[in-house]
């Protein structure tokens, strides 16, 4: 009867733990996602490249598919 | 002896609940709420952890304290922005006042937290260092101040957010008992949860991150540059009425644009020129007018009642057919044969526009939708200047999300589909969708083909020849209406203040997308036209889709005709593809082949001679040994 409670209680520790890094880690995921969101974002890109001297496209892409028959 | 007793059974039943009171709580194990995604799965609102970070001044050694608190104040400098020398300040006086909850940052994100745990001192951890950490879930939007206002606010019940909330983002949350632990724990008493919790559902909204960005950012130049009062542009998908883009921007105290209000939703105003688009199409149903009908536009001004009608070019433009008062956008040419269809009998005018359910609003879920306001033969506010004044635009009241609907029934050939903002509503876990929002059709003809043949025409010539030619482009091409109004005309003191804008589709045949943008009070002495301040925001969205989209050519290649060549090619494809262990047969392989094959497995070949192999050095079945060099004697 102890035993099984204290094992219940150490489970009840570890769901703590776990808890906590489950939601660390969430945080840390959403914020590094909404990190890459605003670096990816098309009007952020053609800022930086500004100084590179390249803009964007004029023309669209021209995709040449391959059919056999 | 008594005393014992009278614990025990005279004040018993109040301490044992006591007990329990202390002991024992009623847990409630918070729901997850959904996240908000955009279409194509990036992230628009979740909920995220933010810290507060405080310090506890008396907990931290002296010695530790002297040591290192100029280096955590540099280093706090450094992350927070403020100056090195405020933060010792603030350090030291905590100090001196034995302050144990100083306020040192609030809501930081996870990587500042981070950051901020390892800074000197606070190393040392909550005891030694005095660090204290207070978590809070806030709702976060990755994208920023990008579609804010239509992604919303839990709070305040706004955008999306508000009115999906209660549905499906935030779920249930579950309740359990808990006893006292150590650490200041508690478990669980039953096994099963009381009230299982259930996490909130996901949902997908229509909204395209890149369209977004293209909208928001051509609209902000465009307000910067014309130092207006506000602005919105929204983006439909022509067929499903999938809002792609909506961007809302108002310029605040501090002289900067940001998302304050849903005006795209929310604003019913007059809609000026854009609405002679909805006057065209009621006058040609009603065989009244047709395209070539000539009107004379007179010398640019009609007088009703001692109040002027004026064209915007001095003069007026003479004897135009009807369709071309539609390009040029004469108010007296529209005026004039709108007075004279329906002068006599303008409730079966009215009554066209009702039809369309112009009149109605189009019921989107997010709340806080404009009413619109087509006057009535029979309200009181009805009165001789009405009809001449409604036909371009003045006297009746619409928002440009209204508006835009009524222009994407005209691109998707009369069928008027309803706005749509979510696609579906996701689980997280499973990522089965639970629920999906089709199509809503509110009227699947608005009018005739015959009429929509017509005004499509006359729409793609305002942009080749009309009021829009300026933004005319050879790449690509557009169709739509451009709108100038005054506002606020009620103040006659006060400076004329107008409200430019454009509504259309793109590209003219088959559309794709319909779009409106709308600038209030732009400053009149850089520009106010419908074809100046809005138009090129328009013409930005549209190019940017198209230079997006790539043009597909097909190129039909027979199949090769060496057909022993196609053979061994596959043979190689095959024997390449295994998986091997130990060295493989290469003997009769073409020198070629083998060397390429053999190299893959990780071999150094070294080749006499040239063509098939003959013999190879190592044996067949041999372990792949890296460092080993395998000779082929080719004949």
């Amino acid at each position: 009867m102890i035993a099984s409670s204290h094992n219940a209680e150490k489970k009840v520790f570890a769901i703590g733990d776990l808890d906590k890094s489950v939601k660390e880690l969430r945080s840390e995921y959403v914020d590094l996602r909404s990190q890459l969101m605003k670096l990816k974002m098309e009007s952020e890109i053609a800022e930086k490249m500004k100084t590179r001297g390249l803009k964007s496209s004029e023309v669209p892409p021209q995709k040449i598919k391959v059919v056999t028959r | 002896m008594y005393k014992l007793f009278s614990i025990q059974y005279v004040h018993g039943n109040k301490y044992r609940d006591l007990a329990v009171q202390r002991t024992v709580k009623k847990d409630v194990i918070e729901a997850n709420r959904g996240s908000i995604y955009a279409d194509d799965g990036s992230l628009l609102a979740t909920s995220v952890p933010k810290y507060d970070i405080r310090f506890d001044a008396v907990t931290v050694s002296e010695e530790n304290f002297n040591a290192e608190v100029n280096s955590l104040a540099d280093s706090l400098a450094g992350l927070l922005g403020k100056s090195s020398g405020y933060y010792k300040e603030k350090l030291k006086k905590a100090r001196r006042n034995k302050n144990r909850y100083t306020l040192i940052a609030r809501n930081l994100g996870y990587s500042d937290y981070i950051k901020i745990k390892s800074f000197p001192i606070f190393k040392l951890g909550a005891y030694k260092g005095g660090i204290i950490v207070e978590q809070r879930t806030i709702r976060e939007h990755p994208i920023a101040g990008i579609a804010r206002r239509t992604i919303g606010w839990q709070s305040s019940g706004a955008g999306i957010e508000g009115a999906y909330g209660e549905d499906y983002l935030e779920g249930v949350n579950g309740e359990r008992l808990k006893q006292k632990i150590a650490k200041g724990q508690y478990k669980p008493i039953n096994d099963e949860n009381e009230v299982e919790p259930k996490n909130g559902l996901d949902v997908i909204s229509t909204i395209n991150v890149n369209i977004q960005d293209i909208a928001h950012h051509a609209l902000l130049e465009q307000l910067e540059k014309f130092e207006a009062e506000h602005g919105t542009v929204v983006v439909m998908e022509t067929n499903s009425g999938e809002v792609k883009a909506i961007a809302n921007l108002k310029r605040n105290s501090k002289g900067k644009y940001t998302e304050q209000l849903n005006h795209a939703i929310g604003e019913a105003h007059e809609p000026g020129s854009t609405f002679k688009l909805m006057v065209m199409v009621a006058a040609l149903e009603d065989k009244a007018v047709d395209s070539s009908t000539v009107v004379d536009t007179e010398n640019g001004i009609l007088t009703f009642y001692g109040k002027h009608v004026r064209d915007s070019k001095r003069g007026g433009y003479g004897k135009i057919s009807a369709a071309r008062a539609f390009e040029v956008s004469s108010n007296t040419g529209i005026v004039k044969l709108v007075q004279k269809g329906f002068k006599d009998d303008p409730e079966r005018f009215v009554n066209r526009l009702y039809n369309m359910g112009l009149n109605d609003k189009l019921g989107v879920a997010i709340k806080g939708e404009g009413r619109p306001m087509i006057p009535h033969p029979n309200d009181k506010i009805w009165s001789g200047i009405s009809l001449p004044w409604m036909a371009y635009g003045y006297g009746v009241l619409l928002t440009p999300l209204q508006t835009l609907t009524f222009y994407n029934a005209i691109a998707n050939n009369g069928e008027m589909v309803k706005p749509r903002f979510v696609k579906e509503v996701r689980d997280f876990k499973s990522r089965k969708p639970i629920k999906t929002f089709e199509k809503e059709v509110i009227n699947p003809k608005i009018c005739s083909d015959a009429t929509i043949g017509k005004v499509k025409e006359m729409m793609r010539n305002v942009v080749v020849r009309g009021t829009a030619a300026n933004i005319y482009s050879e790449d690509f091409s557009m169709a739509g209406k451009t709108g100038t109004c005054i506002t606020d005309y009620g103040n006659k003191n006060a400076k004329k203040q107008y409200v430019a804008s454009f509504s259309g589709y793109f590209p003219a045949d088959n559309p794709k997308y319909s779009c409106i943008v709308v600038i209030h009070k732009p400053n009149t002495s850089i520009g106010y036209y419908g074809n100046v301040v809005a138009a090129p925001v328009f013409k930005k969205i549209a190019k940017k889709i198209y230079t997006d989209t790539p043009v597909v050519d097909e190129v039909e290649i027979g199949k090769s005709e060496y057909k022993a060549l196609e053979k061994k090619y596959e043979e190689y494809l095959v024997k390449s593809r295994k998986e091997y262990k130990g060295v493989p047969d290469v003997i009769g392989m073409s020198g070629m082949d083998a060397i390429s094959f053999l190299e893959n497995l990780g071999l150094k070949v070294k080749v006499i001679g040239n063509g098939k192999v003959r013999k190879q050095s190592l044996n067949v079945g041999e372990k792949i040994d890296v460092s080993k060099e395998i000779v082929l004697e080719l004949s």
